[in-house]
C-alpha cells in the first residue's frame, strides 16, 4: 500500500504521479549475472587446460587431460608421449598455469576491492603503494644477497614489506578516525615515490647479476613457477577472495559515500581497514612472487561493471575469475608468442590492457553517462 | 535476499519499537574555533512535521548532522533515551533514516538498486520480509517508478534527490530527517515530497526538514524551528512562529506575513 | 657473493668521490711514453678464432662418476650422450666441445654462438634466463650450469625431473680457467682429455703473456658503455677486464683506482686514471656512435687514450669468456694492443 493510496483514501489532496509502470528489471540483471559468473567459472578450467596444453614440449591437451585423470587414479586417456613430457607438465607447466590462474584472481580481485572501499574506479593496488612497498623488501633482498630463508628470503620480504607500506599509508592519512579517500591516495602517491627513489638506490648500489633480477622481476614473470609458490598464493587468494565477497554488500552501501553509508549502519571504519588489509594481503602475495604485473585490477572489474553492474557480490567473484582468465591466457601469449623468448608479463598486460581499455571506455561512456 | 550465514554472526540487535524518540539537549559544535550552534534543546515528537528554517549559516545542517553524530558536538544526543555512543550503527539505521543535501554515488547503480539499499538495516531481522513491498511503495511515492531501471547518475538533479527520498521512504524508521529535500524539485514535486512527510506524520513517525522556503514550511508543517546565529530563537506552531516581527529581525530583512484565505495557514512573503 | 661486496662497494665508491675531487697524477705525464699507447689511432682486436679447436681424438667417458657440485650438491652421471652446458658466458659449451665431447651437445645458451654450436636449439630466454621446459623438451641426460645463469627454480625444476645438474664454479679469473675445465671434465667422466686441454690452454696463456714487451706497461681501462642512456661503466678488480688486461702485462685503470667489478665512473675519475689505451666491446662502440661518439663522452678525450684516440674494441663474445679459447683471445688482445702501435 502505498502512502498516495492511503492518503487518497483518507480523502487528503495528493498531487497526481507521473503514469507509468514500475519496471521490474531485477530478474532481468540477475539472468545476467549468473550467466557471466557460470561463463567465466566454466572458461577457466578450459583456459587451465588449454594452456597447459601448450608449449615448448608438444603435449596436447588430450594429453593433458589423461595425464591428470590418470593422476587421480582414473586410466582413461593418452598419457604424454614427448620425451620428459610428463616431468615437463607436472614440475614445470602445470604449476605455471595454476600460479597463473590463483595471481590473475588475486590481482583481479584485490583491483574491483580497491574500488570499491575507495569509491573511485582509478583505485588499483598499486596506487597506494603495496606493489612499490612489496619491491622495495624484494630488491633490498637481491641487493644484499640475503638468504635467510633461501629460495623464500625474496618472497617474505616483499610480502612484510608490502603489508607494512599499505598500513603506514592508511595510518598516515587518517585524520580524525576518519579516511578521506583523497588524502589516501596523495599519500599513496608520495609513498610510491620513496619507494622508486630507494628502489633507485638499491638498483644502483646492485651488481649486474642481481640488477638483471631486479629488473626483470620489476617486468613482472611467472617464469620459474613452482608448486611451492602456488601451495602459497592459492589458499590466500581464495581466502582473501572469500572475505572480500562477504564485504560486498556493505561496499555497495558505501557507493552512497561515507556518511550515508554510516547511516544506513555500516561501520565504514571498520570496512575500509579490513579491506585494506585484504588488498595488501592479495597484491604482496601476488606481487612477490610473480613481480608487479599492472593492469589487471584496473581492467578486469570495469569489464565485469560493463556487462552486469556495479553490485559488488557479483563484481568480485567476477573479478577474481576474469583475472584468473585473463592472467592464463596472458601468460601462455608470454611464453609462446616468440619462439623461444618470454614476452615480460607485466608489460603485455599493461600493452593490451591499455588500449582495450580505452576502446571500451569510449564505447560505454555513450551509453551509461559516466565510470560504468 | 538475505546473505545470512556470515551476515548472521551479529551481537544481539536491538529492534525499535513503533514510536522511538529523539532529543537533543545543550547541544553546541565548534568549528575552526567558531560556534556554529550553542546550547540548542530539541525534542522531536512522534506524528510530527517539523520544520527548521532559518538563514544561511544558521546551523540548520549543523543541528541535523549532530543529531546523526556525524559531527563532534558537546551536549546530549539521546535516541529511545539512550545516549549515541551507546547504539551500534545498525541499530541507530534502524531508527532513523538521514535524507543528506547532496547525493553522489560512486558508482552507476540503477534507481532500483539504490532504494533497495535502503533495507540495508534491515536485513536478518523479520522485517527483511517487507523489502520488496517497502522499495515498490518507496519508489511509487517518490514518483520515481519510471526510472527503477535506469542507471542513477544519468538521472537530473531533481530526480536523482527523488530517489534518495525514496531510499529513505523504504528504510521506514520511525524517525525520517531530511536536508533540504525539496531544494531541487519543481512545485509539483515539491509538494508532494511533504504530502509523503505528512502522510508519515500521519501513521505516527517524526519527520525532521529543513527547509529554506518558508512558505512551505508554514503551509505543510506541524512545529516550525527557527534557527539564528547558531541558537533556537523559537520552536512552535506555524502561526505562533512566523510572525513579521521575528521574520524580519532573524532574517534581516523586512517580512510580511498575512493569512491564506482559504486554509488559514500563515502566507509568508518578503516586504516589496 | 653479491653480499658483502654491495656494502663494500658503497663505502669505496663514497671513498672514491671525494679522492676523485682532491689531487691526481697530471695526465700529460704518461702520454706517448707507455707501449702500447702513443698516437697510433684505434684498432680493433682481430684474430680471434670463431670456432673451437676440439681436442683428439674424441675421448671415452668413464661412467658413472659422482661430482660435488659448486653449490655443494653430490650429482651422479651416468649418461654423457645428451650434454646441456649453459651459462651466461657460453664458456661452458666451449669447453665441452674443446673437450671433444662437442657432438653430444644438444642444445646451447646465448652467448654460444661458435659456427660448430650456432645452430643448436636455443634454451634460454631473454638470452640469460633458463626455459625449464625447453631444457626439459632436449630430454637431456646431464646439465652443467653455473651461478651466473639462473633463476634458481629452474635449476630445482630439472634436477626434480631426474635430471643430474652440475654446478660448476662461476669466477672469472684467469687461474679459474683451469678449474673449470678440470670440473667440467670430472662431472663428464673424462679427467685425462680435461687435464690435456688444461695444459694446452696455460701454455697459450703463458705464451701470450710473453708477447707484452717488457717494463713499459699502458694503463688500459675497459670501459662498457652502451648507447645514448649514458650507460657508462669502467672495469675494476674482479670485473674480469682486469685479468684479460693484466694478462697481456699491462696495468688495470679500474683496479689502480681503487674499483671493484663494474662500476658507473665518473668523467674526473677516468681523467684521474689516465688511460693510456681504452678497451671497448666492439657492439658498445657502435651503439655510442663510433670513436668520435665515444670520444664525446665527459671524461674521455681528456685522458692520453682520448687525447690519441687510441681505442681499441673486441667482439662481444670472446673477450670476457674465460672459456678454452682464452689463451688465443689474450694473444690476439696483446697484438692489437702492442703490434699495432710500436712506439
Amino acid at each position: 500500500m502505498t502512502l498516495q493510496e492511503d492518503m487518497t483514501r483518507e480523502g487528503h489532496t495528493v498531487p497526481a504521479k507521473t503514469p507509468g509502470k514500475p519496471d521490474v528489471s531485477g530478474k532481468k540483471g540477475r539472468g545476467r549475472r549468473v550467466t557471466l559468473l557460470v561463463a567465466l567459472g566454466v572458461a577457466l578450467p578450459v583456459l587451465i587446460l588449454v594452456a597447459a596444453g601448450s608449449g615448448q614440449v608438444d603435449i596436447p591437451p588430450g594429453q593433458v587431460l589423461g595425464s591428470v585423470l590418470h593422476r587421480l587414479g582414473i586410466p582413461i586417456g593418452d598419457l604424454p608421449t614427448a620425451a620428459q613430457g610428463e616431468n615437463a607438465l607436472w614440475i614445470v607447466r602445470i604449476p605455471r598455469v595454476l600460479m597463473a590462474a590463483v595471481t590473475g584472481a588475486a590481482l583481479g580481485c584485490a583491483g574491483a576491492l580497491m574500488q570499491g572501499v575507495f569509491g573511485n574506479p582509478l583505485a588499483e593496488p598499486g596506487v597506494i603503494g603495496v606493489s612499490s612497498g612489496a619491491a622495495v623488501g624484494a630488491a633490498a633482498v637481491i641487493t644484499f644477497g640475503l638468504t635467510g630463508l633461501g629460495n623464500w628470503t625474496v618472497v617474505a620480504a616483499a610480502f612484510v614489506c608490502g603489508l607494512l607500506t599499505t598500513l603506514a599509508v592508511y595510518a598516515m592519512a587518517r585524520a580524525n578516525g576518519r579516511t578521506e579517500v583523497v588524502t589516501l591516495l596523495l599519500t599513496g602517491i608520495a609513498v610510491n615515490a620513496v619507494a622508486g627513489a630507494a628502489l633507485g638506490l638499491l638498483m644502483f648500489l646492485s651488481s649486474n647479476d642481481a640488477l638483471r633480477s631486479i629488473t626483470s622481476w620489476q617486468l613482472g614473470s611467472l617464469a620459474g613457477s613452482t608448486w611451492d609458490a602456488v601451495y602459497v598464493v592459492g589458499p590466500i587468494a581464495v581466502v582473501g577472495c572469500l572475505v572480500a565477497i562477504a564485504l560486498g554488500r556493505r561496499l555497495d552501501l558505501l557507493a552512497l559515500g561515507e556518511r550515508t553509508a554510516r547511516h544506513l549502519g555500516v561501520n565504514v571504519e571498520r570496512l575500509r581497514f579490513t579491506g585494506i588489509v585484504v588488498i595488501a594481503l592479495l597484491t604482496s602475495a601476488a606481487v612477490a612472487f610473480s613481480g608487479i604485473i599492472s593492469f589487471v585490477g584496473l581492467v578486469i572489474p570495469h569489464l565485469v561493471r560493463m556487462a552486469v553492474g556495479p553490485g559488488h557480490r557479483v563484481l568480485l567473484p567476477a573479478s577474481a575469475l576474469g583475472g584468473a582468465c585473463l592472467l592464463v591466457v596472458a601468460d601462455l601469449v608470454a611464453r609462446t608468442a616468440v619462439p623461444y623468448q618470454e614476452l615480460p608479463l607485466g608489460v603485455l598486460t599493461a600493452v593490451v590492457g591499455g588500449p582495450f581499455f580505452f576502446w571500451l571506455l569510449r564505447r560505454t561512456r555513450a551509453r551509461s553517462g559516466g565510470w560504468g | 535476499m538475505s546473505v545470512g550465514i556470515i551476515e548472521g554472526f551479529r551481537r544481539r540487535t536491538r529492534l525499535p519499537g513503533e514510536r522511538v524518540s529523539l532529543t537533543a539537549e545543550g547541544v553546541s559544535v565548534l568549528r575552526g574555533g567558531r560556534p556554529v550552534l550553542s546550547g540548542v534543546d530539541l525534542t522531536i515528537e512522534p506524528g510530527e512535521v517539523l520544520a527548521l528554517v532559518g538563514p544561511n549559516g544558521a546551523g540548520k545542517s549543523t543541528l541535523l548532522a549532530a543529531l546523526c553524530g556525524d559531527v563532534e558536538f558537546t551536549g546530549d544526543v539521546r535516541v529511545d533515551g539512550l545516549p549515541l555512543a551507546e547504539w551500534k550503527p545498525v541499530e541507530l539505521a534502524m531508527r532513523r533514516a538521514i535524507l543528506t543535501q547532496t547525493h553522489s554515488v560512486s558508482f552507476s547503480f540503477s534507481v532500483e538498486e539504490i532504494v533497495r539499499m535502503g533495507r540495508a538495516p534491515w536485513i536478518g531481522t523479520p522485517l527483511e520480509d517487507e523489502d520488496d513491498e517497502a522499495v515498490y511503495a518507496a519508489l511509487e511515492d517518490a514518483d520515481v517508478s519510471r526510472f527503477v531501471g535506469r542507471p542513477f547518475p544519468r538521472l537530473s538533479g531533481g530526480e536523482q534527490a527523488r530517489v534518495a527520498l525514496a531510499r529513505v521512504l523504504a528504510q521506514r524508521t520511525p524517525v525520517v530527517l531530511l536536508d533540504e529535500p525539496t531544494a531541487a524539485l519543481d512545485v509539483r514535486h515539491q509538494e508532494l515530497v511533504f504530502a509523503v512527510t505528512r502522510g508519515l506524520a500521519a501513521r505516527g513517525r517524526s519527520i525532521v526538514a529543513v527547509v529554506h522556503d518558508l512558505g512551505l514550511a508554514a503551509a505543510h508543517a506541524d512545529r516550525v524551528a527557527v534557527l539564528s546565529d547558531g541558537g533556537l530563537t523559537a520552536c512552535g506552531a506555524p502561526e505562533d512562529v512566523l510572525t513579521a516581527d521575528l521574520l524580519s529581525e532573524v532574517y534581516g530583512h523586512p517580512i510580511e506575513v498575512i493569512e491564506h484565505p482559504r486554509t488559514g495557514r500563515p502566507l509568508v512573503l518578503p516586504l516589496r | 657473493m653479491t653480499g658483502a661486496r654491495a656494502r663494500r662497494v658503497l663505502s669505496v665508491a663514497l671513498v672514491c668521490a671525494l679522492a676523485a675531487g682532491c689531487g691526481g697524477r697530471p695526465a700529460a705525464e704518461h702520454a706517448g711514453k707507455a707501449a702500447g699507447g702513443g698516437d697510433c689511432g684505434p684498432a680493433t682486436v682481430t684474430g680471434l678464432p670463431d670456432d673451437v679447436d676440439p681436442i683428439t681424438p674424441e675421448p671415452k667417458p668413464k661412467l658413472p662418476v659422482t661430482v660435488t657440485g659448486a653449490d655443494g650438491e653430490k650429482t651422479t652421471v651416468t649418461d654423457t650422450s645428451r650434454i646441456l652446458a649453459l651459462n651466461m658466458y657460453g664458456s661452458l659449451a666451449e669447453i665441452v666441445f674443446s673437450l671433444g665431447l662437442g657432438g653430444h651437445v644438444v642444445g646451447r645458451d646465448a652467448s654460444t654462438v661458435f659456427a660448430s654450436a650456432k645452430d643448436l636449439p636455443l634454451v634460454t630466454t631473454h638470452g640469460h634466463d633458463l626455459s625449464a621446459e625447453a631444457i626439459l623438451g632436449l630430454d637431456p641426460t646431464v646439465v652443467l650450469a653455473d651461478a651466473s645463469i639462473g633463476p634458481a627454480e629452474a635449476i630445482t625444476q630439472i634436477r626434480a625431473a631426474g635430471i643430474p645438474v652440475v654446478m660448476v664454479d662461476d669466477e672469472q679469473t684467469l687461474p679459474a680457467v683451469t678449474e673449470h675445465i678440470a670440473d667440467v671434465a670430472e662431472a663428464l667422466g673424462v679427467p685425462d682429455a680435461g687435464a690435456k686441454l688444461a695444459a694446452r690452454v696455460t701454455d697459450g696463456i703463458a705464451e701470450a703473456r710473453r708477447t707484452a714487451p717488457e717494463g713499459r706497461e699502458p694503463t688500459i681501462a675497459f670501459l662498457y658503455v652502451r648507447g645514448t642512456a649514458g650507460v657508462y661503466l669502467i672495469g675494476g678488480d674482479g670485473a674480469g677486464s682486469d685479468a684479460m688486461i693484466e694478462a697481456i702485462g699491462a696495468r688495470d685503470a679500474g683496479s689502480a683506482i681503487g674499483l671493484k667489478g663494474f662500476r658507473p665512473l665518473t668523467s674526473e675519475g677516468l681523467i684521474n686514471a689516465a688511460p693510456d689505451v681504452i678497451l671497448v666491446m666492439s657492439s658498445g662502440l657502435e651503439s655510442v656512435g663510433g670513436v668520435d661518439g665515444l670520444l664525446k663522452l665527459p671524461g674521455v678525450a681528456q685522458t692520453p687514450a682520448g687525447e690519441n684516440r687510441r681505442v681499441i674494441d673486441a667482439d662481444d663474445g670472446s673477450l670476457l669468456n674465460f672459456g678454452a679459447r682464452t689463451g688465443d683471445t689474450i694473444a690476439a688482445l696483446a697484438h692489437a694492443v702492442y703490434e699495432t702501435c710500436k712506439a
